[in-house]
């Protein structure tokens, strides 16, 4: 039986899907208008616009642009019909060319140290999800703590407790670790690994916490009850169900690290650790390479998109399965 | 009802069109200034851009310095803008005592970490500071861009009195318009004593090579500064134009860095010669004098017995990369006249040198006796109740002192072209991407 007024129901033969969907918030009493809902993304798109999509585009025009004739500064050329690729086509033979080491050098590092943090990260995040009990919030505390302090502060931090006659080598030699101090500091690709991972490693942490810590004990029950040992529970029940973590986690360490220069410039400086971030800090501080180093930019967002996607893809897939 | 055509415009369309020409003007201009390729302006006077020593330029004056008689600002804040620890500051509030007629208030050191930005916070205009320390490969191109102020030779007099006659007219800036001389230095090798003996490296057919050498590999270094290296690959196989465009000599200097990446793992720094060779980090370094001669300053127990570790290496004939920096003031100083009176203050020939007891970059001041630099305690260890006394420069690294002779037959860095410019870059890429690095 029809519920609407007389005057409406004469136009019902003519109505869209869109108005019958009106006309049914109409009958539950409230009524939104089209643009709504999607006026609750305005915020998120004007954000996006200003701080995403007009700096990609400045970057763009860079990499597309020109210099400064006198101090050789860059030059944006915001008109496409203007752009040159001859910065662009010289990035992309660098890229493929001269500093495929470099690249393959910083997929490296980024490799070992995302692994590093996600073995530490989870073994740290399972405890205090499972087993930490009332000292849980002071554990997330301590975890959460680093953040108080700048990047900048604790690399330079680490840089004296790693100096030849700092506390890291004193401890070492102390407990007789090692026969001499070791130089940490002298351009080794370990200490810019270890570095990174301590960098980023608390953003492993805290996603793969919340996550585990949401994990329902009766999924755990039921594993051991069915004859499953804590072992297999955990490989079985705990790991499958955290892999989005996992995923989240290695995504939010690897991106960051992937564009990290500070961490090499303070714990290294030699040339043969030099990652992708390097070469753009360094092309972006020196006179008449700004253009190259925007092309360096845009090659990096591009290889990143790969680990997104994926990520994307996966976080998709599992929600179908839901 | 159509208005008569001499009343077409009623009082609100003339209102409404004139809103809409106030906005339309501008930006058709913006649109037509758009049209037109950004960089595509003539570069002129490239020759006043890249100045040499046997082609010195005559920086021109659009505008006049500022007359003798303007007053000095009062409750000025001055504003230095200049490199880090490039200026002791019981120097600058000796300066601000001085003048405490007028009140100076409390002066603020602005600092950049290389002279690339320094320039492009100045071309933004984000900076308003009343005193800039320039190198001399950006002076031109500041002065060209109206950047800088010219001086009035009136108010510095300290500078025809107390500095170096060849600064009364340098190649980069002739008849000094716009720059006067802060510090002179040269660019040699610093090493530690402990390790490499005076006599080693010294007596080395090609001292440059000690940068290559495998004993020191892991502890080497090198200055993160594209001219200072390349110049030194380049002159450890006898190229001495440090500004040559020859691509050969820059393939050879490629290929030396490259080599050097091989042999040594060195680290570019920009404080390896003055603070972590003394803290032990590095056993050589590239370095300038200035930096070498503060080393003392930061050995890890301040005894001669620490300081003896430093030593200095430039060639004894010295014939060697030599230069200075220069002291200029901004266009848009808020202070132009206090800013003269800094310069002038810091030319002074006290001024200077208690300013180099810290710096450890040595002023050209006719009074020095370079000769008396290894034997005199500078006014920062004098007052340095903690630390056992250093002479300006420490004896033994005679080879950091500066004499005026040396520039007589040292090697200067100059201005490149954009073309260069871009080719040295390149070897510096090259060697900073650790090209041949293995992962």
């Amino acid at each position: 039986m029809s519920t609407l007024p007389p005057e409406k129901a004469v136009l019902a033969p003519r109505r869209s899907r869109r108005s019958e969907r009106r006309a049914t918030a109409v009958d539950s009493g409230v009524h939104y208008p089209r643009w709504f809902w999607p006026s609750f993304a305005t915020p998120g798109i004007l954000w996006l616009i200003l701080f995403f999509l007009l700096p990609l585009y400045t970057v763009l025009s860079v990499a597309f642009g020109t210099v400064d004739p006198i101090f050789r500064s860059p030059l944006p050329v915001y008109q496409p019909w203007w752009w040159t690729t001859s910065h662009v086509a010289e990035g992309l033979g660098k890229a493929t060319g001269l500093f495929r080491h470099v690249y393959a050098r910083t997929f490296v590092y980024v490799f070992i140290a995302s692994a590093i943090c996600l073995v530490i990260g989870y073994a740290v995040a399972y405890y205090v999800a499972r087993h930490a009990g009332r000292r849980k919030t002071l554990l997330l505390v301590l975890l959460i703590s680093p953040f108080w302090i700048s990047y900048l502060m604790r690399m330079l931090a680490w840089v004296n407790l790693l100096q030849q006659d700092g506390y890291v080598n004193r401890i070492l030699t102390f407990l007789h670790v090692v026969p001499e101090p070791v130089g940490w500091l002298e351009g080794r690709p370990i200490t810019v690994i270890l570095g990174l991972v301590y960098g980023y490693i608390p953003y492993m942490i805290l996603p793969l916490y919340g996550f585990l810590d949401r994990i329902e004990p009766n999924l755990l029950e039921a594993g051991r009850d069915l004859g499953g040992s804590p072992r297999s529970t955990f490989l079985r029940v705990t790991l499958p169900l955290s892999r989005p973590a996992i995923l989240a986690g290695l995504v939010i360490v690897s991106l960051p690290m992937f564009g990290d220069y500070f961490t090499n410039t303070m714990l290294s400086g030699s040339p043969s650790t030099t990652m992708i971030g390097n070469l753009i800090d360094d092309s972006i501080s020196s006179t008449g390479q700004g253009p190259e180093a925007a092309v360096l930019i845009l090659i990096l967002m591009i290889m990143l998109l790969i680990p997104i996607w994926y990520y994307l893809r996966s976080t998709a897939r599992a929600a179908e399965a839901r | 009802m159509r208005p008569h055509p001499r009343q077409r415009y009623t009082r609100r369309d003339f209102l409404q069109r004139s809103a809409a020409s106030a906005i339309a003007l501008p930006s058709l201009a913006a649109i037509v200034a758009a049209c037109t390729k950004p960089g595509e302006e003539n570069v002129t006077g490239q020759n006043l851009l890249t100045p040499r020593p046997d082609r010195p330029v005559t920086l021109p004056m659009e505008i006049d310095p500022i007359a003798t008689d303007t007053p000095i600002e009062q409750d000025a804040e001055l504003v230095l803008f200049n490199w880090d620890a490039y200026v002791w500051k019981p120097i600058v509030r000796r300066f601000i005592e001085k003048f405490a007629d007028y009140n100076p208030s409390f002066t603020a050191v602005t600092t950049f970490n290389n002279m690339d930005e320094a320039v492009a916070k100045m071309q933004a205009g984000q900076i308003e500071a009343d005193v800039f320390f320039p190198t001399i490969d950006v002076v031109p191109k500041l002065a060209i861009s109206g950047l800088l102020q010219p001086l009035n030779h009136d108010l510095i007099p300290n500078m025809e009195e107390n500095v170096w006659p060849q600064y009364q007219n340098p190649y980069y800036d002739q008849g000094w318009r716009y720059t006067v001389p802060y510090v002179v230095y040269t660019t040699g090798v610093a090493y530690r004593r402990d390790v490499v003996s005076d006599d080693e490296i010294f007596g080395m057919d090609n001292p440059w090579e000690i940068l290559w050498d495998p004993r020191f590999e892991n502890r080497a270094g090198v200055y993160d500064s594209y001219r200072d290296t390349i110049q030194t690959a380049l002159l450890k196989r006898g190229i001495t134009d440090l500004n040559t465009d020859r691509q050969e000599d820059l393939d050879i200097a490629r290929d030396e860095l490259l080599a050097m990446i091989d042999a040594v793992n060195p680290r570019a720094t920009v404080n390896g010669a003055y603070k972590r060779l003394p803290q032990d980090e590095f056993d050589v370094h590239l370095a300038w004098s200035g930096d070498i001669a503060a080393g003392w300053g930061y050995v890890p127990e301040y005894t001669r017995d620490y300081y003896e570790n430093l030593g200095y290496w430039f060639p004894e004939d010295r014939v060697g990369p030599i230069d200075n920096d220069c002291i200029a003031i901004p266009a848009n100083a808020p202070h132009p006249r206090l800013a003269h009176e800094f310069i002038n203050f810091m030319l002074g020939y006290k001024n200077a040198m208690d300013n180099f007891s810290w710096v450890g970059y040595q002023p050209p001041q006719n009074e020095t006796d370079p000769g008396s630099l290894t034997t005199t305690e500078g006014l920062y260890s004098l007052q340095s109740g903690w630390a056992e006394p250093a002479e300006y420069v420490l004896p033994w690294m005679e080879a950091a002192v500066v004499r005026e002779s040396d520039f007589d037959v040292g090697y200067r860095q100059a201005p490149l072209t954009a073309e260069v410019d871009d080719r040295w870059h390149d070897v510096w890429q090259q060697f900073k991407a650790g090209v041949n690095a293995s992962t």
